[in-house]
């Protein structure tokens, strides 16, 4: 390292996401030579809010957890209630459960992808992705009347079937994505310069990911052939044939780079309409929940003596829920959630490291938290003493110009 | 006892087989085998083990389960449950070996009060780092060996001496919590 190291931290952040994060980047010029995380700036106390609210109760509250993967959060958290209290679920609820974790994972990728354009200086792919997003908010609203936390699952089951009519705008749906998510699938396969803006950026080798436990498609653009859907199947998963989308087998390597994280994601996108299309056709016949009576429900789980464990398949990664019940108290007593980022956050200062400062946008976005969450950053020149402060627009810009140099006159 | 290198096993033990191995080799260590249901048929698609060593176990636990496979950390659940701290450690086995191979695997631990320190694992599995602080300054377990000592989620101006997960005098007073309407 040189004398001369600048200090950079990003931060505070964005208050809607579980998953706050505060970089300090160590530059030499504009070379990343070091970096520490400091998660937790808006921690809520959530899993103590728990202890004071029945398993029915937390079921709204785990909903708030996140704004995007909200169904996730709550399928864990209910897959460990039922875990605790030892809970069949019907098979047309696992069903309906998988149809909205897959919409949640097209609405999630799809976000993710038009945000990711955007930091490079993409704009009218993002300005795509946020229009396409808007297809599957629709049948999310359609089917449960909500565009964010849908309030549709409950313990044993969910609370709305799939009628023919929501089967309908949900075929419509994936027929409209294999027609118009090519736009995204040609940024991966065809643009040289988002090719070169991502190519070997932010690597996280197959080593580091095992050793840093990272998940979901941050794991698998490094090459790591892991899903749960696939080596756990929960819910519907177990008839579904689901293999884990990993750059080696469509392009011969995984380099473990943001361009791999966006192909998984890009990829995945495809597979998941392919699994709604079989929940859809395979939908089984029956009940939707164990137990209409929510008293006759709750009952029984103050009955219940254990602990519980959900764990599932998230579009970030897997998202676990551990919860205790104690036979004769009806509030959970103790709750434990552990989102994505959590995880996917412990391996950010390696993939940092050698990188240039304009890089760094682009690689806290690549493992999917909010890009939004930088809302300003402070440079410090630690030789003279001088600082600077950079909004969020001016790093943005750095990341966009960088962009422009690549760009043919 | 020889490290197991950063990879994956390439191929799963069934989870029987690997009860069969935990309790040959850890004598007095209870080892529950919980089947989890999915699919149509409603049959066992996957299964989570739940082991309960003494403290002094616990290494050798984590020891036994690094000669089967990288254990893939998720996380520490825990609880204040009287004189002791309960701590789990969740793991997954054969996370990459085959459709449906996948065992979770809990590390269930009491620490006492009187004595509150465990071994960290970070040394291992440099990912638990989070976990570990986290448990640190929520329920005030000292993780010997973690070189990080900082505050992880609670502020930076917060009152070390209270955590706020013990049910105990060092846990939340009344007047630090401010109830919802």
């Amino acid at each position: 390292m040189s004398a001369k190291t600048y200090t950079v931290p990003i931060g505070p952040v964005h208050v809607g996401l579980k998953e706050p994060i505060t970089a300090w980047l160590d530059l030499d010029g504009e070379r990343i030579v070091g970096a520490r995380v400091r998660p937790g700036a808006i921690h809520r106390g959530i899993e103590r809010m728990g202890q004071e609210r029945n398993p029915i109760q937390v079921i709204y509250l785990a909903e708030r957890i996140c704004g995007i993967c909200s169904f996730s959060h709550i399928t864990a958290f209910l897959r460990a209630v039922e875990d605790a209290a030892q809970i069949r679920v019907p098979a047309r609820a696992q069903y309906i459960r998988s149809l909205v974790l897959e919409l949640e994972r097209v609405h999630s990728h799809i976000l993710w992808a038009g945000v990711a354009c955007y930091s490079i200086g993409f704009d009218s792919a993002f300005q795509l992705g946020m229009l396409m997003r808007e297809r599957v908010m629709d049948v999310l609203e359609t089917y449960t009347g909500n565009r964010v936390n849908y309030g549709v699952g409950t313990v044993g089951g969910v609370r709305w079937d799939i009628t023919p009519e929501v089967d309908t705008v949900v075929r419509d749906m994936i027929r409209y994505y294999r027609n118009e998510f090519s736009a995204f699938y040609d940024i991966v396969t065809q643009d040289p310069v988002a090719k070169a803006r991502m190519r070997n950026v932010g690597v996280l080798s197959y080593e580091d990911a095992i050793r840093h436990c990272a998940l979901g498609p941050t794991a698998r653009a490094s090459g790591v052939r892991c899903d749960l859907r696939w080596s756990a199947p929960y819910e519907a998963y177990g008839d579904l044939d689901v293999k884990p989308v990993v750059p080696q087998d469509y392009v011969g390597e995984a380099r473990g780079d943001v361009f791999d994280r966006f192909l998984v994601r890009v990829l995945e996108v495809y597979q998941s309409l392919d699994i709604m299309e079989k929940v859809l056709d395979g939908l089984p016949e029956g009940d939707i929940v164990f137990e209409k009576s929510v008293v006759k429900v709750l009952s029984l789980l103050k009955k219940a003596e254990g602990t519980g464990w959900g764990i599932i398949e998230a579009p970030r990664g897997d998202d676990s829920h551990v919860v205790h019940l104690t036979s004769g108290n009806e509030n959970l007593t103790w709750w434990k959630v552990r989102a994505p980022t959590y995880a996917n956050a412990v391996s950010w200062p390696i993939m940092f490291i050698g990188n240039d400062l304009a890089d760094a946008p682009l690689i806290i976005n690549s493992i999917d938290p909010c890009i939004s969450c930088m809302e300003r950053m402070l440079v410090t020149d630690a030789g003279s003493g001088n600082e600077q402060i950079l909004t969020r627009e001016q790093l943005l810009n750095m990341s966009r110009e960088k962009t422009r140099r690549m760009m043919p006159a | 006892m020889m490290r197991r290198n950063p990879d994956y096993a390439s191929e799963a033990l069934s989870s029987e087989d690997v009860v069969s191995r935990l309790r040959a080799r850890l004598e007095n260590v209870a080892v529950e085998r919980r089947e989890r249901f999915g699919g149509r048929e409603n049959s066992v698609q996957y299964v989570d083990l739940w082991i309960r060593p003494e403290r002094s176990q616990f290494l050798r636990v984590v020891d036994e389960l690094f000669a089967i496979d990288f254990p893939h950390f998720h996380v520490i659940s825990g609880d204040d449950v009287g004189e002791n701290i309960l701590l789990n450690y969740h793991f997954s086995l054969f996370r990459v070996a085959a459709r449906g191979g996948r065992v979770g695997v809990s590390v269930c631990v009491l620490v006492p009060k009187s004595d509150l320190k465990i071994p960290s694992l970070y040394d291992r599995i440099p990912g638990i780092e989070y976990s570990e602080r986290e448990m640190r300054e929520m329920l005030g377990v000292e993780f010997e060996g973690l070189p990080m000592k900082g505050f992880i989620f609670l502020p930076e101006d917060w009152d070390e001496n209270v955590k706020p997960w013990r049910r105990d005098e060092e846990g939340l007073s009344p007047d630090m919590i401010r109830d919802l309407s």
